[in-house]
């Protein structure tokens, strides 16, 4: 639980620092591009973004383009952790 | 309505004529006094020297760069000369004989792979199979297919080309063989993408094409349509800032601080070099921080020099190659000595009406160079270069024309050097960082920029955007026009001038 909030609290440190978002607005059920206001130009970005803080290679393009929300990348990213291990 | 091109490349030219052609008032901004980025020539001692162009797939009749060469109306301005089925690259090893002929054709490329390495039948065919098959869903490649799906759409995370060989191919040397056109892109072995070099290798393995008078009839042929067409041209002026007003393009900003306005910008240098050129905050750091950490293509020494004899590429081979026995053909690692780093001599191409008045016995040596071995020297610029980086140049050219004379020198004779281009000559007449001959890597882990921004009306083009090459750096001005006049009608009236 721990590693899975320290995970949670990574993911809203770095995309709100390098998508100058609000982090107040980056809760669960926020959708990254109505809500949060990302778009397909930034989905690039943030899979570099993410693989360079987590040292893991987004592979699943599938995967990738179910997230809508910030739980489903919370998610998405977990359940990739746990298959790295 | 006024577009900005910034460069003067071969990107730059192409979305420039396709704008121009459509009706927009086109102004092309280029830093060096000569437009033509690396297609420009330069003579010595009445040798005409290309350095960016030696030859090309993907100029035969109706092929991408045809079509786009058709629709810019410089198609007849330029003689297209077609290698032939008997063309071919010559493969030579530090320590294996007979050479191996890499010929422009699939047929007669498979046919000598299987006479030179006949165990491995099984993996050739595999090989080739696979470089068609990632081919075939490639518009530029299959013109009747659409362009928006393929731009827009998700892309298979790219596999590794080292592993697909090692997995396929037993024997070392042909795997150099084949993993050879990574010369013709610039990426390490060890990060080469299978499909990056599928996207290359297919345009050479289908034909190869030089052009008579080389890469400055292309640029020429350029110039002259662009003048026709009323575009304005500034050479010897160099593009300070992106300007920005309300989150939209404005216009641009010279080094003499002179103000152009302008609706759109396209930027054809090296996207890493635009980060310095846009208002601090425009891009999110995330944007901001992958152009500016783009990692970079090899480099090169080139030695420009005089032979005795002419080569002849239309009996003998286009190109000559001497690839290490040992270790990757393209090694990522710059302590790697130069008897392990593969090399090439390719002749001058003379055009026909030329002849009379230009030496033809011009040869080039280009051989694989790293940053790091002159970065030492990177604080100076050309024409004011330390004794030691002289001594260096010197040392490196004297060693590799001795190569190519042991090597070739019965078909080139005694090798005289007129010029001598390190990764720092390349950083300064091209304006490329850390002298990178082709750009920011396409390569495995790398994601390089699209063409369209985050700002509208700044849009990228050049090798280091969509693909690298001649082929590739002109599809990417293609399509930087094409963002502009709208992508899938463009696509569809440059298709039909096949
Ligand atoms: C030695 C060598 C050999 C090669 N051989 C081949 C080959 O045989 N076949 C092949 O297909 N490809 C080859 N290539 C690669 C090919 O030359 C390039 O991919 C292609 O020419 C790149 O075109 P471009 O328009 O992207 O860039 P460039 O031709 O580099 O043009 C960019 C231009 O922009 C200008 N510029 C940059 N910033 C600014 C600014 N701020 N303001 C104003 N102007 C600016 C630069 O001065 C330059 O002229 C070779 C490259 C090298 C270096």
């Amino acid at each position: 639980m721990e590693a899975e909030d320290a995970l949670r609290r990574r993911v809203v440190e770095v995309l709100a620092e390098e998508f100058e978002l609000d982090p107040e607005k980056m809760v669960p059920e926020a959708t990254l591009y109505e809500d949060l206001g990302l778009d397909s130009l930034d989905a690039v970005d943030m899979v570099v973004v993410l693989e360079k803080t987590f040292g893991m290679k987004l592979t699943d393009e599938e995967a990738l383009r179910s997230i809508r929300t910030m739980e489903d990348l919370f998610q998405f990213l977990l359940r990739l952790q746990a298959a790295e291990r | 309505m006024r577009v900005v091109v910034v460069g003067s490349g071969v990107s730059a030219l192409t979305a420039a004529a396709i704008l121009a052609k459509n009706g927009r008032q086109v102004l092309l901004i280029e830093r060096q006094p000569e437009f033509g980025g690396a297609l420009r020539q330069f003579k010595r001692k009445k040798i005409a020297f290309d350095v960016g162009f030696h030859y090309t797939g993907c100029a035969g009749s109706g092929e991408i760069l045809d079509l786009i060469w058709s629709y810019c109306a410089i198609r007849p301005r330029l003689r297209v000369l077609p290698l032939g089925s008997e063309g071919h690259d010559r493969f030579e090893f530090t320590d294996r004989t007979p050479a191996v002929r890499g010929y422009f054709s699939y047929p007669r490329l498979a046919e000598e792979l299987r006479q030179h390495f006949p165990a491995e039948r099984a993996g050739i065919d595999t090989y080739l199979a696979a470089v068609r098959q990632i081919c075939a869903d490639v518009p530029f490649y299959h013109p009747e297919q659409p362009l928006l799906p393929f731009l827009r759409g998700y892309k298979n995370r790219p596999t590794s080309l080292a592993e697909f060989l090692v997995r396929h191919i037993g024997d070392r040397y042909l795997r150099a063989v084949l993993a050879a056109p990574g010369f013709l892109y610039g990426v390490p072995q060890s990060q080469a993408s299978l499909e990056v070099h599928a996207l290359v290798a297919h345009g050479y393995y289908s034909g190869a094409y030089t052009l008579d008078g080389g890469g400055q009839s292309l640029v020429d042929a350029f110039l002259a349509v662009l003048a026709a067409s009323g575009v304005e041209m500034r050479s010897g002026e160099s593009v300070e800032q992106v300007l920005v007003e309300g989150e939209k393009v404005v216009g641009v900003e010279l080094a003499g601080g002179e103000r152009v306005a302008a609706d759109q910008v396209i930027y054809t240098g090296h996207p890493a070099t635009l980060m310095g050129r846009v208002p601090a905050s425009l891009f999110r750091p995330a944007y901001w921080h992958r152009l500016a950490g783009l990692a970079n293509s090899l480099s090169l020494f080139a030695v420009f020099a005089e032979g005795e004899r002419e080569l002849d590429i239309h009996q003998g081979p286009l190109n000559y190659y001497l690839l290490p026995g040992s270790g990757d053909i393209l090694s990522a690692d710059p302590e790697t000595p130069r008897q392990r780093r593969p090399m090439m001599m390719t002749g001058t191409r003379t055009a026909a009406d030329e002849l009379l008045h230009q030496g033809r016995n011009g040869i080039i040596l280009l051989g694989l160079g790293y940053w790091q071995e002159v970065r030492q020297f990177e604080q100076s610029s050309s024409g004011r270069r330390p004794p030691g980086y002289e001594h260096y140049k010197a040392r490196v050219a004297e060693e590799m024309i001795g190569v190519a004379e042991k090597r070739w020198g019965a078909v080139s004779g005694t090798i005289r050097p007129l010029a001598v281009g390190t990764p720092l000559t390349f950083r300064d007449e091209l304006g490329a960082p850390e002298g990178c001959a082709y750009g920011a890597m396409h390569c495995l882990g790398q994601y390089n920029p699209e063409v369209r921004t985050r700002l509208p009306g700044l849009f990228l083009a050049g090798q280091s955007t969509v693909m690298t090459g001649v082929a590739g750096a002109s599809i990417s001005g293609l399509i930087a026009a094409g963002e502009i006049l709208g992508l899938e009608q463009l696509w569809q009236d440059v298709v039909r001038c096949r």
